[in-house]
């Protein structure tokens, strides 16, 4: 097992900075496309009020996790996650996907540098 | 062949195909590579159907379950480290599928995650206690069947289906970058052990021999496998490409399993949603079911103890002591608060680990002609049988480095 954990070390180990944070960013913005979408729904009538409360909280839980795990917080796009974060839950989804279409351009970025 | 019997075995196998692993990467597979990953599904489904069939027969003719030959193939030594492995990997996943259970009841009660996690181990361990095996299979594979409803919102919702039917090809897609590329090669791995989890195979056997069949039930076990688990995939492949068509578009990679949902609520409305996310549950609770008890199967199997549902608890002590201890330690660790996402990516990988040991018995005694006589594997089944092994084998070398590469994934 050791050497196994020895090969594996330095793959594990080849990023660092704004690219180890990529993972968070990436996993904010499906955070905020799917609270788009629930609230698109939501706003058609065609969600229960339950299944709507319950997901807010759980993809404010998440956006909180990726927001706390990033290694440079006080950048762009953890500016961008976190005002994301402070939305209202009942937020119009077109606000909310501009925040995504933000942080799709920063992944997109950080990922062709 | 009683035909009422076949058809609900049939029903049975299509509505517990699917459990929160395959939810997940489905949903995540159409969303990141369109439909180009339906192929590995079906690909994977065939290794599934011929290793159930084959521990069907193995359970039939010469009533033998998957770690009796595990101990007798493997000697002590690797025979005691694919236990252990087994276990972990069983007990991971059967923690996310409790993790998944108390989500889903959270999306449609509003109840509080950490009550809802006790609750529905508590009703698992009692439908397990007071209903005979048959029907602990049965109804939570027939109440599974609630999953139909993605099936129904993929038609609703008119895919273009010659794309559809072009991701059945195998392929890569074009233009990928090597980021990509490993993440597709991740996905690939994800998919095979989402789909060929070694429990359904321990459970499947078990189950066989819980049955007492003998060769008289050799044509109902291959045809259950065969159809029931390709029709079973077939729900597996509607979440993908429902969420090839709602999901990728609109930038998201299902965080959530319940956003999964969704793709029934988009066509079909309140009705739509309150349907999936029944089918979701019945789905994940049997796999809930299945993995602990294969779990406990698997370890009674290796001791020698007395096992099985169609004895009185008190007759099979351990085995009984063995099923509810392992619920307890899955839900303890839901109730740490690991995130149910992370639970489901490690019971993959370690899934993965363990199907070669664990099917690698299992393909030697299908073809051992002293043991299985006339109904030993076939040329078919011998082919099919290492081939696949071939593929689980270089998916179990392949999986950690890719899972490091491309961060479970999300690349």
């Amino acid at each position: 097992m050791w050497r196994v954990t020895l090969v594996l070390a330095p793959l594990a180990a080849c990023s660092s900075g704004p690219y180890d944070d990529v993972q968070y960013i990436k996993q904010a913005r499906s955070l905020g496309a799917e609270w788009a979408l629930v609230n698109e729904q939501a706003s058609q009538n065609k969600l229960t009020s339950t299944y709507v409360d319950s997901m807010h909280k759980w993809i404010r839980q998440q956006l909180g996790g990726s927001s706390t795990s990033l290694t440079q917080p006080s950048s762009r796009y953890g500016e961008e996650i976190q005002a994301l974060f402070h939305e209202s839950d009942n937020a119009p989804p077109e606000r909310l996907r501009a925040h995504v279409k933000k942080l799709k351009e920063i992944e997109d970025q950080l990922e062709s540098a | 062949m009683n035909p009422l019997e076949l058809t609900l075995g049939i029903m049975t196998a299509v509505g517990g195909f699917v459990d929160i692993s395959e939810l997940v990467f489905a949903a995540k597979a159409g969303s990141t590579f369109g439909y180009a990953l339906i192929w590995v599904f079906a690909f994977s489904t065939v290794g599934i159907i011929v290793f159930s069939e084959m521990s069907g027969r193995v359970a039939a003719v010469a009533k033998q379950p998957v770690f009796n030959l595990v101990r007798h193939r493997l000697g002590l030594q690797l025979g005691l480290l694919t236990l252990v492995a087994s276990i972990i990997s069983n007990l991971i996943t059967c923690a996310a599928e409790i993790g998944g259970l108390s989500l889903i009841l959270n999306y449609l009660t509003g109840a509080p995650y950490f009550l809802m996690a006790p609750v529905a181990t508590l009703v698992i361990v009692i439908s397990i206690w007071i209903l005979p095996f048959k029907w602990i299979e049965r109804v939570y594979g027939l109440l599974g069947l609630f999953m139909i409803t993605f099936a129904v919102a993929l038609i609703a919702i008119h895919p273009p289906w010659s794309e559809v039917a072009g991701g059945f090809v195998p392929h890569i897609p074009h233009g990928l970058n090597t980021k990509e590329l490993l993440t597709f090669g991740y996905f690939c791995v994800a998919i095979v052990s989402a789909v060929m989890f070694p429990y359904e195979v321990y459970f499947y056997s078990s189950g066989g021999i819980e049955e007492e069949w003998g060769p008289k039930d050799l044509l109902t076990n291959r045809i259950t496998s065969i159809v029931g688990m390709g029709l079973g995939s077939l729900l597996a492949i509607s979440i993908l490409a429902s969420s090839a068509q709602f999901f990728g578009p609109a930038y998201v990679d299902p965080e959530i399993p319940g956003s999964t949902a969704l793709q029934a609520a988009i066509p079909f409305g309140k009705w739509g949603l309150i349907l999936a996310l029944l089918g979701m549950f019945f789905a994940v609770a049997g796999a809930a079911v299945e993995t602990c008890m294969a779990n406990a199967y698997s370890i009674a199997q290796f001791f020698g103890w007395r096992w099985g549902r169609h004895k009185k608890p008190w007759e099979a002590p351990r085995f009984t002591i063995a099923w509810i201890a392992l619920f307890v330690v899955a839900l303890s660790i839901v109730l740490t608060g690991v995130d149910v996402m992370i639970l489901v990516e490690l019971a993959i990988l370690f899934s993965i680990l363990v199907l070669p040991l664990s099917y690698l018995p299992l393909l030697l005694l299908a073809g051992d002609r002293q043991y299985m006589r006339e109904h030993a594997n076939g040329s078919i089944a011998k082919g099919l049988g290492w081939f696949y092994f071939g593929v689980i084998t270089a998916a179990a070398l392949a999986a950690i480095p890719l899972y490091l590469l491309t961060a479970g994934g999300s690349g």
